[in-house]
């Protein structure tokens, strides 16, 4: 055939170097509205859910029976499913529905009834939703901070300008699982230097996270998976009950914890079961509930790649992301790891959670140049900081970042990998020269890092935990050093674990380590003039940006 | 991989496992402790100071950088004490959170648990790793040695799931 230009030029494009797929229900390949999806049923006799979904107690999966016994109100279903889903649905985006009211109605609906409300929503009615279901009444972000060579020097400087930037949440993993010691504690002391109160995981496998978290260095987790299908949430090797179990050990310590799911998970595991993706995604959001996790972060995360490949999948990623909020959960909304090539398409499905705004946007933007992403890069990342605020400034909407200055940046930037320095000598590790502070400050990502002695300091990351070194070890080598305003910041995030406050749905820490949750700053939008209304102080940072001329600069 | 790939990859693997052979496949008590509300007493840290103790019995006015510097405080003084989870549970309730209330009544029981023993409960309580006799010795346990009663009883009801849908070791 004699080609088109038009159609040689479009073939060029980024999008269509992108994987689609058309609906293929029978493997679960399909987003919302399987033929396969259960109908809506709920059965109960003597307080006890006999029937749910078209399913006998008798042959309950371990989900279900989880599901069943944990996650839904028996007092309240009978009434809740009577309703029809299309009034659920309305009352969603009524503003003259309080946000209360949902969440005692949604106590008492199945994951078939609740896909049954979304399969009615389009993605405008969604983000109404969202706006008034969030559970904090601020939103807020999250960003990664990793690098290719675990560089601990630029951990602590990047976590620094991030936590500047305005992250209230960061997360650090490895590149080699060894170093995991020293990323958590490069990014305990980056995080508190740009913002005190920005708190930080380490996303390892369990044992490792949780003995991190109980001595102090790190302040929360949100790696604890949990799956829609019973085979996938055994090949995941955990049940409801051993993430339950985990979600008391964590608090259990003082440490905030949320789940993790998200669509396509169960597809890419070959196990779907024919199910919709969605309706899968629902019956994870119910075990978090019935877990008692305070939140989770969904939004399909590491498995994009598949809801975005067949049609509605971005939708049903925003219809999961809203499910979450109505279980009366945090979320943490994804937007992160990259499923694109079109800068067009990554933009159209974060505005989803950027608009009506969610407890963490993105989970994570990437704080550090796309190569340095050791969670597979993200969505966002360095190279968009000014994208994103331009897009804040545009749509005067909250992103949970504000423009900075070069020289904050530098300043900050160099304090953590100055502290850092500090803190290495003062507990005996691996010396950091002068010139790898110079680096750190005023690197764009790790390539501009001198090599480190990889050996040496993977040894000392050992010593770190064999020698029993806590976060109080950490406070008194800031404050031995100079830095004791950086050790009253750690001290304060310490005292978090004795007061438990931060357990609470939702939690952040402003700069003074005062808790704002879904506890005492809980969402109250009734449509406009009501909910999170930007104040004046926050909205001149954000307009404020260094690329705008202004015309007192003009000489006329 | 390019995400085209990783789709192509996908179809070519569900398409192959299509030829093979197919897969088988009650809220706790709560005791008030102290009448708390969430628009009185939360944050505690900020509302009700007093009363807020650590395991060791410190204020949380005690642990100041002063007293760090001079060795007065340690790991076991900034963590969380059973009462204080207890607290906060009843905070959730009163918020209408009863599955996160719970999970931190659960979680009050598990202070007294030491970090490696909870890491080993933890992994007996994965698919396929205890028969229902040992996770009734975990449940005994817990309940003789440790008060754990809430705990154990959620172990016992998983002893009983697994026992339903083949998730425990095979001797």
């Amino acid at each position: 055939m004699k080609r088109s230009k038009r159609f040689e030029v479009l073939a060029e494009r980024p999008v269509n170097q992108d994987g689609f797929v058309e609906e293929w229900p029978e493997v679960g390949m399909i987003a919302m509205g399987s033929p396969n999806d259960p109908e809506p049923s709920i059965k109960i006799e003597n307080g006890k859910i006999v029937e749910m979904d078209g399913v006998s107690r008798s042959n309950f999966d371990f989900i279900e029976q989880f599901i069943a016994d944990y996650a839904i109100d028996v007092t309240v279903a009978e009434k809740s499913m009577a309703m029809d889903s299309t009034d659920i649905a309305k009352m969603l985006v009524d503003i003259n529905v309080s946000r209360d009211e949902i969440v005692n109605l949604v106590r008492g609906l199945t994951a078939a009834k609740l896909v049954s409300v979304f399969n009615t929503m389009n993605v405008v009615e969604m983000m109404m939703a969202m706006q008034k279901m969030r559970a904090r009444k601020i939103p807020s972000n999250q960003c990664h901070i990793t690098n290719v060579k675990d560089n601990p020097v630029l951990i602590a400087a990047d976590g620094a300008e991030a936590s500047l930037r305005g992250f209230d949440e960061m997360e650090t993993t490895v590149a080699v699982v060894r170093y995991a010691p020293f990323n958590a504690l490069a990014l305990l002391i980056g995080g508190q230097t740009g913002r005190g109160g920005t708190l930080i995981q380490c996303a390892l496998e369990e044992a490792t996270e949780l003995e991190l978290g109980m001595r102090g260095i790190t302040a929360y987790a949100e790696t604890i998976s949990v799956y829609g299908t019973e085979n996938v949430f055994v090949d995941g090797d955990d049940t409801p009950w051993s993430k339950g179990f985990l979600a008391s050990a964590y608090a259990s310590r003082g440490l905030k914890m949320r789940f993790t799911s998200g669509t396509g998970s169960e597809v890419q595991m070959g196990y779907a079961e024919g199910k919709s993706m969605l309706y899968l995604e629902i019956r994870c959001i119910m075990v978090a509930r019935g877990a008692g996790a305070q939140g989770l972060q969904n939004g399909s995360v590491s498995c994009i790649g598949i809801p975005a490949a067949v049609p509605s999948g971005i939708r049903a990623v925003l219809a999961e992301n809203l499910c979450t909020t109505m279980l009366d959960l945090e979320v943490a909304s994804s937007n992160d790891q990259t499923f694109t090539h079109s800068d067009i398409r990554r933009t159209a499905r974060t505005l989803m959670q950027m608009l009506p705004g969610t407890d963490f946007i993105c989970s994570g933007f990437g704080g550090i140049p796309n190569a340095d992403n050791m969670f597979a890069g993200s969505n966002w990342d360095v190279d968009d900081y000014d994208d994103w605020n331009i897009i804040q400034r545009d749509l005067k909407v909250d992103g949970g970042l504000r423009p900075i200055s070069e020289e904050q940046a530098i300043a900050v930037r160099n304090k953590a990998a100055r502290a850092l320095q500090a803190v290495f000598k003062d507990l005996g590790f691996p010396e950091i020269t002068d010139e790898e502070v110079e680096a750190a400050t005023y690197a764009h990502g790790s390539n501009d890092m001198p090599e480190r002695n990889v050996v040496e300091d993977i040894k000392a990351a050992q010593e770190l935990m064999s020698r029993g070194i806590t976060g109080l070890d950490i406070v008194k080598a800031l404050a031995n050093n100079g830095f004791s305003d950086l050790a009253d910041n750690v001290l304060n995030l310490l005292k978090q674990r004795i007061s438990g406050d931060y357990l609470h749905t939702s939690a952040i820490l402003d700069k003074n380590f005062n808790v704002i949750s879904a506890v005492n700053s809980r969402n109250n939008y009734r449509g406009p003039g009501t909910g999170y209304r930007m104040s004046d102080e926050r909205w001149d940072e954000i307009k404020t940006i260094r690329q705008a001329i202004k015309p007192s600069d003009f000489d006329v | 991989m390019s995400q085209e790939k990783l789709i192509e990859d996908m179809v070519r693997e569900v398409l192959k496992s299509m030829t093979q052979a197919p897969q088988t496949s009650q809220a706790p008590s709560k005791a008030a402790v102290q009448g708390l509300t969430p628009d009185h007493d939360y944050p505690l840290a900020a509302k009700r100071p007093e009363l807020l103790k650590t395991p060791t019995g410190k204020k949380l006015s005690d642990i100041t950088l002063e007293n760090v510097i001079n060795g007065e405080v340690s790991p076991k003084d900034v963590s969380i004490a059973p009462e204080t989870l207890r607290m906060q549970a009843e905070i959730a309730d009163g918020v209408g959170r009863t599955q996160l209330a719970n999970n931190l009544r659960r979680a009050a029981e598990l202070t007294a648990i030491p970090d490696n023993r909870i890491l080993e409960m933890y992994n007996a309580l994965r698919p396929y790793r205890s028969t229902k006799e040992e996770l009734f010795l975990i449940a005994e346990e817990m309940e003789t040695k440790y008060n754990a009663t809430l705990s154990a009883a959620y172990v016992r009801e998983a002893a009983g799931v697994y026992e339903r849908r083949k998730r425990l070791r095979a001797e």
